[in-house]
């Protein structure tokens, strides 16, 4: 199926668009003829804006108050009658998995920077540069572990392994959870995908509902281990450990309490451990298909920052984030009512004509490069240093020990139009020794 | 005319510094501080470049 070039029929919301490169046609079309695009909706999801241009995106970035994520941000969310029902013919599982906590990513000022300061310390620059070494001995571990062997899947012996081991230390989960930690974010994050979808009868998986399933079986499995870490902190708190930083934590003199905790748990590891690997694959692959750019960089590795940040641009992991519309306002010349549902896509305004030149160009020197992967102002990604330094040490480390690696097959990609996602990319190399 | 960095915003990226170092300098409690009291008109520029590109939209002119 061609991208469809009539833009009143685009839906941006099918997840199949981005099974292939076929999304970016479409954001270039919209971008061009309706940068703040109307999409009606379906029977259980609302309709929604698509704002597909940088400087629009700044604006409700830079307006927490206006654009609210209290709300949600992922997706255009569920119809309030279509919520009802669900919940009708399942409130046990329905009320387990909404949790009804928000973390910070779905809290609005003035509360939500009273919480992001709660760990924010953990995260900046200097606490990121302080973890080098340790980052860059986790690597090499983990490249240790596929030296031998000339060919692996990169997702998941390379790319995933490293973000999952940062996050998981920092908040002092044993190393033999991480698989779990592994699998149950692919099930919530990558719920409409039918290979995460394992709970459920093959011949019914890739439904809308088979992901809800899916998303609702990975929170509830989260939630139930966090419990468990919470109790185990209160009775063996930690030194340097997040999770036992927050149980410590007050706001306004109040301790937290048991649902902001397990929120707050729950993404950290989650943000902390999908966007990362797939910034990392997404390198590797556009790397593998620009042989002159990687040659490049190979020569001179000093180039290694500047072609972290143009794969970042390239990929934008995070393809999008929702906001809700509080008063009437205008955007892109379009007016938007109090109460309408936005999403920002990432990958589009990081491709915009009108701030990069030749967007389409990979090039690991583009200057400048204020791409927005991690969005901007008030909740601009938490881990974004982490995210930088992870992708610059793997690289390094990656090209230093294997500078022939390049994919040998196609990789297969995530369907969602949330995570730019990669499950699979087979690579081969030559071995060491 | 003055400039602001809204400590509770900053978390330390240090763009202002690097834009405009003779207006931002980070601190050790990874936040920025202002070094002027007023923004000689010759550095406006610069400080608006600091102000476009704070991840976090922690710098404001005062008005």
């Amino acid at each position: 199926m061609t991208a469809p070039t009539d833009v009143a029929s685009i839906n941006l919301n099918d997840p199949e668009l981005f099974l292939e490169d076929r999304f970016h046609e479409v954001f270039r079309i919209l971008r061009k003829e309706a940068p703040v695009h109307w999409n009606p909706g379906g029977e259980s999801w609302n309709g929604f804006w698509s704002i597909t241009k940088y400087e629009d995106v700044r604006f409700i970035s830079r307006n927490p108050e206006l654009f609210i994520s209290s709300k949600g941000i992922a997706g255009p969310g569920i119809r309030p009658e279509a919520l009802a029902a669900a919940l009708a013919a399942d409130p046990a599982a329905a009320a387990q998995a909404s949790g009804g906590n928000a973390s910070i990513i779905t809290m609005d000022p003035p509360r939500h920077v009273k919480m992001r300061r709660l760990v924010n310390k953990g995260f900046t620059p200097r606490a990121v540069n302080a973890m080098e070494d340790e980052i860059r001995q986790i690597t090499n571990d983990i490249l240790d572990k596929i030296a031998d062997r000339g060919e692996c899947d990169f997702v998941l012996e390379v790319a995933s392994q490293l973000p999952l081991a940062v996050i998981c230390g920092m908040m002092g989960i044993d190393q033999k959870d991480w698989p779990l930690m592994f699998d149950l974010t692919n099930k919530v994050l990558g719920s409409g995908d039918p290979e995460y979808q394992t709970d459920i009868p093959e011949d019914q998986r890739g439904t809308g509902e088979a992901s809800r399933q899916t998303a609702m079986s990975g929170v509830f499995q989260m939630m139930g281990f966090f419990n468990q870490a919470l109790a185990d902190r209160r009775a063996n708190p930690r030194e340097n450990d997040l999770i036992t930083i927050l149980l410590e934590s007050e706001i306004d003199g109040e301790k937290l309490t048991e649902g902001d905790l397990l929120a707050f748990c729950f993404l950290l590891i989650v943000a902390g451990n999908e966007t990362t690997r797939n910034a990392i694959s997404g390198g590797l692959q556009v790397l593998s298909e620009n042989p002159d750019q990687k040659q490049r960089l190979l020569n001179d590795m000093s180039l290694i920052e500047s072609a972290v940040e143009e794969i970042l641009r390239w990929v934008s992991p995070v393809q999008h984030m929702a906001r809700t519309v509080t008063a009437d306002v205008e955007v892109g010349g379009q007016m938007l009512k109090a109460g309408d549902r936005l999403i920002m896509w990432y990958g589009s305004v990081n491709r915009d004509e009108d701030i990069f030149e030749d967007p389409y160009r990979f090039d690991i020197t583009r200057s400048p490069n204020e791409h927005l992967a991690f969005g901007i102002g008030e909740h601009f990604c938490l881990g974004a240093g982490f995210a930088r330094k992870e992708l610059r040490v793997m690289f390094e480390e990656l090209f230093r020990r294997f500078p022939d690696i390049q994919m040998s097959g196609p990789a297969e990609r995530l369907r969602s139009n949330f995570i730019n996602g990669i499950k699979h990319l087979p690579v081969k190399y030559t071995p060491e020794r | 005319m003055k400039v602001k960095v809204d400590s509770d915003m900053c978390e330390g990226h240090g763009k202002c510094e690097m834009s405009a170092p003779e207006v931002f300098k980070l601190g050790e409690d990874d936040v920025s501080v202002v070094l002027v009291d007023e923004v000689p008109k010759a550095l406006e520029e610069k400080v608006n470049r600091a102000i476009r590109l704070c991840p976090r939209q922690a710098i404001a002119w005062v008005k």
